[in-house]
């Protein structure tokens, strides 16, 4: 059994970088608009579809259509962003409970037309770097790092870098944080704050669709993935603290190792409920994240 | 006002002798179904809008408790041959306790931590019930047929109806049901005047999940099969939801005629519809979508807006007639209607 550990922390990790990228972009959008969207694992769901048709289409490799079904998806969000900014900013009722309860709606709407056009059927997103892995054996101890799994890794910091870098040393990152921090007092500095919004809802959208592209071609994809892709996305973030983005990378990471612990050495169908105990106690012990940097 | 009085009273009786003798006079199996599935609904909706509406608090894992329900009574039937009436009152017991457990961490959370918190649980539990063996798995439990449409009907009615009063007494006509409206509108302020949200909270998250648990094990009966999806399914809240908020949230009434209303189309649907099964789910996507934008107060609060907003009119114009000494003022109209009977009163923020 021990000969497995190390094999568990690799696929922990990488798991992890799935995770991370599943939820950076809601982190954000949670961090800015102050919605919880019960849609990201709808957006990752059409934006795996969206691979796949373009894919069976040209027959070219997935990963040349990220940037096509990111651009594709953030002009999607952007027409989508003014519908959520009319029911948070609703004068009248509770504009956060009917945010979230509309885009539970929306959720719903997605998923129905999804299995209605695409079918209930699990599909698998071709891609050259599927055949290939790296093995290592070193004593007893033996890996095996599939290749697209380190691509999901390798894109998921990409992407975490990238914001990180927009966020922090750009004028549209100082905006975002500024509308984070303060909505109204930004808007008096001259800061668009729709325009912002439209941005950052736009951007994590973008960002859910290209996510799909890789979990179509590491796992799998079909209609019905979007809950479960949709709960981890909020395990990690809850983990993190709501709308703490440092905190991302850290919780995706432990949810991780935790699922890949409890596949190697436990009962597989075990692993949600080990994660929802997990989440359990750490609710109990700090509502607002490990780091307690939570909203 | 004696006159409203008199008219309510008239509604209700009359409501009352409908709802007794519709299942004595209706021979048609699929009509008793039909109301024993509306009386069933309207149950679950008023329950997941005690904590919705009263509290404002989302709860996406409702289904949780009429699935413990529904489970806890097919297992001691079943397996462990209690009578159905022992066996039922363990299940919204059980369905209780879950309510107690789970809402003791959960409901420190606030919005969406609450909401996520909630169907995750579900989720999981969903997850739990598939892998045990004492459920059956995936491949559910089967119950001994009972085939009494009649005593179902008035099972549920009995159930739901018991449920209604309970509720719209203690909502409606105790202080319970102004503490939690306080807490929804601010639940630090309610602190700060002396509340206990911890402890109203849990008390309403109990109050919600028993009577939940209990139609779920007359469910179980009915039906006669169970399995994780349908009883734990996402579906189950999730119409629960629509109905909600398409009647009308922070109300009892609400609710019941979102049930209705939505049980019946879906029945309509599914009958004539079928082949178009998946449309369901984008309907009701839709529906919530659509009622959020447009109809944010359900068709009952928009139904009240509008009379709350003649009879306003109509009294100002009186007021005005009689040159009385306090001008009209638009928020004098409220004074016609109990306050603690209008959902969304100072909202205004």
């Amino acid at each position: 059994m021990l000969t497995l550990l190390p094999q568990a922390i690799i696929d922990g990790l990488l798991l992890g970088g799935i995770y991370l990228t599943v939820s950076i972009g809601f982190s954000l959008a949670y961090g800015v608009l102050h919605i919880i969207d019960f849609a990201v694992g709808e957006w990752i769901m059409l934006g795996a579809f969206l691979g796949l048709y373009l894919t069976a289409w040209t027959g070219w490799d997935a990963m040349l259509f990220l940037p096509a079904v990111f651009v594709v998806f953030a002009v999607v969000g952007w027409f989508t962003q003014p519908l959520i900014q009319r029911v948070t900013s609703g004068a009248k009722g509770r504009p956060v409970l009917m945010a979230l309860v509309f885009t539970f709606g929306l959720a719903l709407t997605f998923r129905g037309a999804a299995q209605t056009v695409f079918g209930i059927f699990t599909h698998s997103l071709p891609t050259e770097l599927a055949a290939g892995s790296w093995y290592w054996e070193l004593g007893p101890f033996m890996m095996t790092v599939p290749l697209v799994r380190l691509a999901g890794l390798v894109y998921a910091l990409a992407i975490t870098v990238g914001l990180t870098y927009l966020l922090k040393r750009t004028d549209l990152g100082l905006a975002i944080r500024a509308v984070a921090q303060h909505k109204d007092a930004a808007g008096l500095m001259g800061v668009n704050i729709q325009r912002t919004n439209a941005v950052v809802y736009s951007l994590y959208v973008g960002i859910s669709a290209m996510t799909g592209v890789f979990i179509g071609a590491i796992i799998s994809l079909n209609s019905g993935m979007g809950p479960d892709l949709s709960l981890f996305a909020f395990f990690v973030v809850v983990l993190a603290g709501m709308g703490y983005l440092p905190g991302v990378p850290w919780a995706s990471f432990l949810l991780g190792l935790i699922q890949s612990f409890f596949l190697i050495f436990f009962n597989p169908s075990w692993t949600l409920l080990a994660v929802f105990t997990v989440l359990f106690l750490i609710l109990l012990v700090s509502p607002t994240g490990l780091f307690r940097k939570g909203v | 006002m004696p006159d409203t009085v008199w008219k309510k009273c008239v509604v209700v009786a009359g409501l009352a002798v409908f709802l007794l003798s519709f299942p004595l006079l209706v021979r048609d199996a699929f009509l008793l179904r039909l109301f024993t599935e509306a009386l069933m609904w309207i149950g679950l909706a008023i329950t997941w809008d005690l904590i919705a509406g009263y509290i404002g608090y989302l709860n996406f894992g409702h289904g949780v408790f009429f699935g413990f329900g529904a489970y806890t009574t097919t297992i001691l039937f079943t397996k462990a041959n209690l009578p159905f009436a022992l066996s039922l009152a363990i299940g919204g017991g059980v369905a209780a306790l879950a309510a107690l457990i789970i809402g003791w961490p959960v409901l420190r959370l606030r919005g969406a931590y609450f909401a996520i918190a909630t169907w995750a649980f579900g989720r999981a539990i969903m997850q739990l019930a598939l892998v045990l063996d004492v459920t059956g798995g995936p491949d559910g439990m089967r119950l001994p047929p009972f085939l009494n449409p009649h005593f179902f009907a008035y099972v549920m009615l009995a159930l739901v109806g018991a449920t209604y009063i309970v509720l719209w007494v203690l909502l409606e006509r105790a202080p319970f049901g102004l503490k939690l409206k306080a807490i929804r509108e601010d639940e630090s302020g309610s602190l700060a005047i002396g509340l206990n949200p911890a402890k109203l909270k849990l008390q309403a998250l109990v109050l919600s999940a028993a009577p939940a648990g209990l139609i779920g094990g007359v469910y179980a009966y009915w039906i006669t099969f169970i399995d994780p999806s349908s009883v734990f399914g996402d579906l189950v809240t999730d119409q629960a939801v629509v109905m909600a908020v398409f009647g009308g949230l922070g109300t009892l009434i609400g609710p019941a005629i979102g049930a209705v209303f939505f049980l019946t189309f879906k029945t309509y649907f599914w009958a004539y519809l079928s082949d178009f099964q998946v449309l369901y789910l984008i309907i009701l996507g839709v529906a919530i979508a659509a009622c959020v934008v447009f109809l944010p107060d359900g068709i009952w609060g928009a139904v009240t807006r509008r009379q709350e907003g003649r009879r306003a009119l109509r009294k100002g114009l009186s007021l005005n007639q009689r040159a009385a000494a306090p001008p009209a003022h638009p928020s004098a109209a409220g004074t016609s209607v109990r306050p603690s009977v209008r959902p969304r009163d100072g909202e205004e923020e």
